[in-house]
């Protein structure tokens, strides 16, 4: 990691955390606060989607799953309102993570395909409980919790960062497998499991510390949502809708990637946002993110990092062939770059 | 090293975004004008799965609009309403009330019609000190938030739409009494509630539960449900439907030759057009449900309101959602306000309806300190083809059928 | 036991529906290892073509079919020519989300063209029905189930029994030693896919005459499909229809004589428990698919 790197980190997180205090509109910090959830949620789904090819529809059940365990807590142990409960999120993380090895042993028994179908199943058996778990979830009524004191000009202030810390958690724990063995087991997963198996990588418990990883973020966001919002719903809470948006939001920005899913994200979600908020009405919303999705789909099928990688790689190709009059000279691209 | 130069270009792209928009940003709260339009802001859901009352509301939200800027306005100034979409989800919703009041300043805000919708959105509108005049959430949810800004505009609380009908079954000579009851309800919180509340009523007066389950919303087919009914073979059933389930449960009912001696359903069974088109003419009678408004009311405002409807929308008076009528009463309330008080702002909104009854068309609505309005509902029945008031006596237009003829069609 | 008996005909005639709905599906993964998660968008268009039909022209539901299918067999011969052909075979997992983008398109398609507000098709027979020794059959799902058993046999004899049927086989089993045969497995696959898609027009008339409908109904359906495929084993035809007969029957027998909140739940239940033992479902295949 160059010093020029470092300082570019640091400089993007400071950004990133003065945005929450410098007086930026309320309007704006709501569009932030779902656009640093929904980066967040990506980049760790990409930990299971992505390094480790495992095409996860269930994410949605674990963000659910969080939010109710938010939502219980306020309801039976008085944390008060304020920021005590951002306090037990890391026990939420826990908890979701020990839950998860059952689940995931039993999901990732499958590949493919028939993972993405046994997770979105997971994912109704998690809402269809939601309804029925009365006593805990309150079903149909929905959970409310009482809304925090702060002050309205900071109101946003304390979810943004929350949010913000949860993604910088993923992108760190991303970066940290990228650099890993942890990473190199994934991707022998991700080509062929079968040989990673023959090779002697362990492959169950590589698939499943993944999987953990992943939905415990997934839940912490979850629950940091669920007191943003007010206010859950089963189908709210656990929507498949939300999963299919983390997958879109992945694919688009690149799998794999570091920075991929959460520039996916950014892209993704204010645009959503605003166009349901100023297109809505024509009734051509739908089609228009239809539209988008295939567009995404047959024309950036790599995603924005990596195609933008390869085409610049392209170029210096042809540049260097240009300069050396033709003779091809392509230094590697680290030495080119600071 | 092909991923550590992406990695970077990511971050680079992040960061800048990250300037760019955070430039773009301004700070300072300016407060809603004086003078020039009113303007009021609405999030209604106009695509996703709420999309149907959605619209309805829409039109009739539209119609007051329309009918307060030909009269000259509200002291003058010309109504301006900006609508926009929340697609039925609860993130969409917290931006575009954000959105309304903190972006585009608006002067005031009605509630969505989305009922789920409305605890998160008033929440955001009692944080900027907005009124909150919604037509659609009167589930318990809504008032468990105790909020003084929030006004529910129906004549009755969820909870409380469906004991016009107990009362009436209450009010019936012992001997044609049901002693049975079946209770085959959605699982919805606009739903269920009322067939508890009935529930609770009917034992207390000795009828005995036979039945009692709830089904979820994605339960299209009723078949068995109804199976299990039949097979309890109660005397009344009191269904908590919303509106699909309402004609699949009929549709089972005639399909399994069974017919109830009374036959009760909170909701679907009182859209005038809907209702027999989905379970045929010939299966309606007898039927009762409750219902906020009726277009042949004489309510204050009513007579106007049907007619601006046809004129702008065409089609007959039996032909509009009761949706459309409920956004109409909002813009009512706020007409009466500024009648009385002179002023249209926040506070005084909210202070004014707290005091005192306020006319809509779908009668007198007064509320408590929480926004549960205090009235109740009135008891209809299908009679000759057609919705007819049969309960309480004073509001009742035609003598309430009590044992529901055969199904006929 | 009467109330059993009662509740496993319901399921059964029920099954018949959701069988006729499995087998496009079922029938597209085979020949293109394409999960359809637009089949239930596709069964709801066809609802609505129905539905026009009759309503505009007074064409019979079932009639309509005749119509309407080779309307949706273009409209996914179509798709597979637009979206699915370019695809390599490392990118299948795309076509998950592009079958979901077609599906949200066919959504918004809908919304725009019928609105949102329910519907279904009001047929002079649609509510009769007969009694047998004190059970009570509806007519129109006796029809439906009818239907689909004509269709599913029809789609066997096809499969087994025909030269295109036999093309289909060899691409499913191994799409290279098929192309040396002289078989084209582009166009063998566009074809199973049109063909998938076309059933879903038979699935569409019936499923409007049973239920009511609007664009968003397909949600539903999404789910309930995809559990039916997997429990039966992906791209195995005899294993869907028995699946989407055991989804009929349980969801129908909890639902009345348990509650019905538990009975989807059953059916996933089942379905994750199978799936422990057997990751490939009750009839599926390890690596080839079998139809």
């Amino acid at each position: 990691m160059t010093v020029v790197r470092r300082a570019g980190l640091a400089l993007l997180l400071t950004a990133a955390v003065l945005v929450g205090f410098v007086g930026v509109t309320h309007w704006i910090m709501n569009i932030f606060i779902f656009t640093v959830m929904y980066a967040g949620l990506a980049t760790g789904w990409n930990l299971v989607g992505g390094f480790a090819g495992y095409t996860s529809l269930g994410h949605a059940a674990f963000f659910g799953i969080g939010a109710y365990a938010m939502d219980v807590t306020f309801e039976h142990h008085s944390i008060g309102a304020g920021y005590v409960p951002f306090a037990i999120l890391p026990f939420i993380g826990i908890g979701v993570a020990a839950l998860s090895i059952p689940l995931g042993w039993i999901a990732m028994r499958t590949r493919a395909a028939t993972f993405a179908i046994v997770t979105i199943t997971l994912l109704f058996v998690v809402q269809t409980l939601a309804f029925n778990l009365k006593s805990i979830t309150h079903g149909s009524q929905g959970m409310g919790i009482t809304p925090p004191p702060f002050a309205l000009h900071t109101y946003e202030r304390p979810f943004y960062v929350a949010m913000l810390a949860m993604l910088v958690l993923a992108l760190l724990i991303t970066w940290y497998v990228q650099r890993s063995k942890l990473g190199l087991a994934l991707a022998a997963i991700r080509d062929d499991e079968d040989k990673a198996h023959g090779v002697g990588v362990h492959v169950t418990a590589v698939k499943l510390i993944a999987f953990s990883t992943s939905v415990a973020i997934a839940s912490m966001i979850g629950a940091v949502w669920a007191y943003y919002v007010l206010f859950i719903y089963p189908q709210f809470a656990v929507d498949p809708l939300i999963s299919i948006g983390i997958v879109l939001m992945v694919f688009l920005g690149g799998k794999g990637t570091l920075w991929g899913p959460a520039l996916g994200a950014l892209i993704v979600v204010p645009a959503q946002q605003y166009f349901a908020y100023e297109l809505g009405a024509s009734k051509l919303y739908l089609i228009a993110y239809a539209g988008l999705f295939l567009v995404i789909m047959l024309f950036l099928p790599q995603g924005i990092i990596p195609s933008l990688a390869s085409w610049a790689d392209r170029n210096r190709h042809r540049r260097a062939r240009t300069l050396s009059g033709g003779q091809l000279v392509s230094p590697p691209l680290h030495e080119l770059l600071p | 090293m092909r991923k550590r130069l992406s990695n970077r270009r990511g971050a680079a792209g992040l960061l800048a975004m990250a300037l760019v928009v955070a430039s773009c940003s301004s700070s300072g709260t300016a407060t809603p004008k004086v003078t020039g339009p009113l303007r009021i802001g609405i999030s209604l859901s106009l695509t996703g799965d709420f999309a149907d009352p959605g619209k309805a509301a829409q039109k009739g939200y539209e119609l007051w609009r329309d009918t307060v800027n030909a009269k000259g306005g509200i002291l003058g100034r010309q109504v301006e309403l900006k609508i926009v979409d929340d697609a039925s989800s609860p993130d969409q919703v917290v931006t575009n009330y954000t959105n309304l009041i903190d972006k585009d300043k608006v002067d005031l805000v009605f509630g969505p019609f989305s009922s789920l919708l409305t605890v998160p959105s008033s929440a955001v509108a009692k944080r900027f000190g907005y009124s909150f005049i919604e037509p659609a959430g009167g589930g318990p949810a809504v008032f468990d938030q105790k909020l003084d800004n929030l006004f529910f505009v129906q004549p009755a609380t969820v909870v409380a739409g469906g004991e016009v009908f107990a009362k009436w079954v209450l009010s019936l000579p012992a001997d044609q009494r049901p002693k049975t009851a079946a209770y085959p309800s959605l699982d919805d919180p606009f739903a269920s509630p009322i067939a508890d509340r009935i529930r609770q009523l009917f034992e207390a007066a000795g009828i005995k539960t036979v039945y009692n389950e709830t089904y979820s919303a994605e339960t299209t087919d009723l078949s068995p449900v109804i199976a299990k009914v039949a097979a309890a073979n109660p005397d009344v059933v009191v269904a908590g439907t919303q509106s699909v389930d309402a004609y699949a449960q009929v549709k089972a009912m005639v399909e399994q030759k069974f017919s109830p001696k009374m036959l009760y359903m909170s909701n679907g069974a009182n859209s005038p057009v809907e209702f027999p088109d989905k379970v045929g003419k010939g299966n309606v009678a007898g039927i009762f449900s409750t219902s906020a408004w009726l277009y042949r009311s004489d309510e204050p405002g009513n007579k106007d309101f049907v007619a601006a409807y046809i004129k702008k929308f065409g089609g007959a008076g039996s032909d509009i959602d009761e949706t459309s009528a409920q956004a109409y009463a909002c813009g009512q309330l706020l007409e009466a306000v500024a009648a009385k008080t002179s002023k249209v702002d926040n506070a005084t909104i909210i202070s004014s309806l707290h005091q005192g009854a306020w006319p809509t068309l779908m009668g007198q609505i007064s509320w408590d300190a929480i926004g549960q309005p205090q009235g109740s509902t009135d008891l209809v029945q299908w009679i000759d083809g057609s919705l007819q008031v049969v309960f309480p006596t004073d509001q009742a237009k035609h003598q309430a059928t009590v044992t529901k003829p055969a199904w006929g069609g | 036991m009467h109330l059993l008996v009662q509740s496993i005909i319901v399921g059964v005639l029920t099954g018949g529906v959701y069988a006729l709905m499995a087998t496009g599906q079922t029938l597209i993964f085979g020949v293109m290892r394409v999960i359809n998660v637009a089949q239930g968008a596709m069964v709801i268009l066809a609802a609505y073509l129905s539905s026009s039909l009759f309503s505009s022209f007074g064409i019979d539901p079932f009639l309509s079919i005749l119509i309407t299918a080779p309307i949706l067999f273009v409209l996914g011969f179509t798709i597979h020519a637009t979206f699915l052909r370019r695809l390599r075979p490392e990118q299948n997992e795309l076509s998950l989300l592009i079958m979901f983008a077609v599906a949200l398109g066919i959504e918004g398609v809908l919304g725009l063209a019928y609105s949102t507000t329910y519907r279904s098709i009001q047929t002079g027979y649609v509510n009769r029905s007969f009694t047998v020794a004190g059970y009570h059959v509806a007519l129109v799902r006796l029809l439906a189930f009818g239907l689909s058993a004509v269709i599913l046999v029809g789609l066997f004899l096809l499969l087994n029994r025909s030269r295109f049927g036999r093309s289909v086989r060899a691409t499913v089993q191994n799409p290279t030693s098929a192309r040396l045969l002289g078989v084209e497995p582009t166009r063998v696959a566009a074809i199973g896919f049109g063909l998938g898609a076309a059933t879903a027009a038979a699935a569409g008339a019936v499923y409007g005459l049973v239920y009511p409908f609007n664009g968003g109904s397909h949600y539903d359906l999404i789910s309930r499909l995809l559990s039916i495929v997997m429990l039966g084993g992906l791209g195995s035809l005899g294993g869907s229809v028995i699946a989407a007969l055991v989804m009929g029957v349980a969801e129908s027998v909890v639902a009345a004589n348990v509650s019905p909140i538990w009975s989807s739940f059953t059916f996933f239940a089942v379905l994750l428990a199978v799936l422990v033992f057997r990751p490939r479902g009750l009839f599926g295949v390890a690596q080839r698919g079998a139809l």
